[in-house]
């Protein structure tokens, strides 16, 4: 009971001490921790799980002219929804019920970056 | 006489107690020694941030007596394989198969201490085993599990390797961590399926990766 207690006096004491410091996390270190694994750092779609077994390539997002064509809200929706949203592959996750809205448009701006393009 | 055996009896009831109690803190007093530097075991779960989770040297086991198999648990502690591909936390570097090794005295008392470590969100007994074609379909072909996991037929890398999920994980509770991943990782750069998938299918990939061997 005593270690209840304490743990929750523990927990509380965490929760208030680091509501505080939480601060949006800044969108390189968004890209880096979500989408890098299969996108790569520098998004050209070289990611550590891009092996033999990976179906379908990535999207390459310094590839100008493949991503010009993309709306920014197409690439809004794809990264919430996933792939088959926009009928591509289902091996790009839906991310709507672990990102922010921020970090959606955080992301947005930083592909545009990448590819240094405007969305039709 | 009588009264010798009752004196023998309760000194044995105590002794009984008193083992269990110490056998109990012996493990805790172990992790607490060797392996706390890297895990964690008072949920509920710590992270708030990406760096949060980055700044973890090892995976958080406060649910440990949830998550794992106890036969599995005591004879990985004392021969552990690599469970990821990468080095906790990488993208880049290899796991090197560098985790600390227990011996049998040890990895008894530091199992029975994790196995009792449980999340309330984990209920018992609801989903067995069964790789049903609707589970493999949303496995293989309309999710995009393959991409991040490893299973027999190869896969993935970023994420844990399911191989021999069937002897390593509670089926339970991998259906309630698909289910409910916040309550366990807050942080994790596996998405959140749990209002992707109905339960339904929730319940029959959870009991199909409960297969792999
Ligand atoms: C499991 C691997 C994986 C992860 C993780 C991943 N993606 Fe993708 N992504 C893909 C694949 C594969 C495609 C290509 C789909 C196709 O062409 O059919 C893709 C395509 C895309 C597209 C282009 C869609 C188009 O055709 O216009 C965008 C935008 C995108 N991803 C953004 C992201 C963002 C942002 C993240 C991180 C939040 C992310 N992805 C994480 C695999 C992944
Ligand atoms: C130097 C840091 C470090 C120390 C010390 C350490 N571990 Fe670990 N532990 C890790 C890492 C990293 C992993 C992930 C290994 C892998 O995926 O192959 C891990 C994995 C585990 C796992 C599996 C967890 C999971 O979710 O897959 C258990 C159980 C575990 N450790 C228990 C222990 C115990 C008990 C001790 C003390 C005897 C200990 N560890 C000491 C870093 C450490
Ligand atoms: C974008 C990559 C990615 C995708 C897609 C993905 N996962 Fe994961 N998964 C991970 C990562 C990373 C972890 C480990 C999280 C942590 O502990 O920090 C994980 C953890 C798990 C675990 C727990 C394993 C353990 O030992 O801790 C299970 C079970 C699991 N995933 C099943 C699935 C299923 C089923 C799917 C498809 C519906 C899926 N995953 C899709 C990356 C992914």
């Amino acid at each position: 009971m005593s270690r209840i207690v304490m743990t929750a006096a523990v927990a509380l004491g965490l929760a208030l001490g680091a509501g505080s410091a939480a601060q949006a996390a800044d969108t390189k270190q968004v890209f880096d921790f979500y989408c890098a694994q299969c996108h790569g750092e520098k998004g050209d779609g070289k990611g550590i799980n891009v092996t033999k077994d990976f179906a379908t390539d990535p999207r390459n997002f310094t590839n100008k002219e493949d991503m010009e064509k993309r709306s920014d809200e197409d690439i809004r929706g794809v990264i919430k929804d996933g792939g088959p949203s926009i009928s591509k592959s289902p091996l790009m996750p839906p991310w709507g019920a672990t990102l922010t809205a921020a970090e959606v448009d955080g992301l947005l701006a930083y592909i545009r970056k990448m590819c240094n393009c405007k969305g039709k | 006489m009588k009264l010798l055996a009752v004196t023998v009896s309760i000194g044995a009831a105590m002794l009984v107690m008193t083992t269990a109690t110490s056998y109990a803190a012996g493990g805790d007093a172990i992790f607490k020694k060797s392996c706390a530097s890297c895990h964690y075991t008072d949920g509920p779960a710590k992270e708030k941030t990406i760096a949060d989770q980055l700044a973890k040297k090892g995976p958080e086991l406060w649910y440990a007596g949830s998550k794992f198999q106890k036969a599995w648990l005591g004879a990985w502690l004392q021969d552990p394989k690599p469970i990821r591909a990468l080095k906790y936390n990488s993208l880049t570097d290899k796991n090197k198969g560098d985790h600390p090794k227990s011996s049998a005295a040890d990895a008894a008392a530091l199992t029975d201490y994790l196995m009792g470590l449980t999340s309330p969100e984990v209920k018992a007994g609801v989903i067995k085993a069964a790789a049903t074609p609707q589970a493999k379909q949303i496995f293989n072909k309309k999710m995009p599990c393959g991409g991040c996991h490893a299973t027999e037929k190869g896969g993935g890398l970023s994420g844990p390797s399911l191989v021999g999920a069937a002897k390593r994980l509670n089926p339970d509770w991998i259906y309630a961590y698909l289910a409910n991943i916040k309550h366990f990782k807050p942080v994790r750069d596996m998405p959140d399926f749990g209002s992707v998938l109905n339960p339904k299918d929730l319940e029959a990939v959870a009991a199909y990766v409960a297969t792999f061997e």
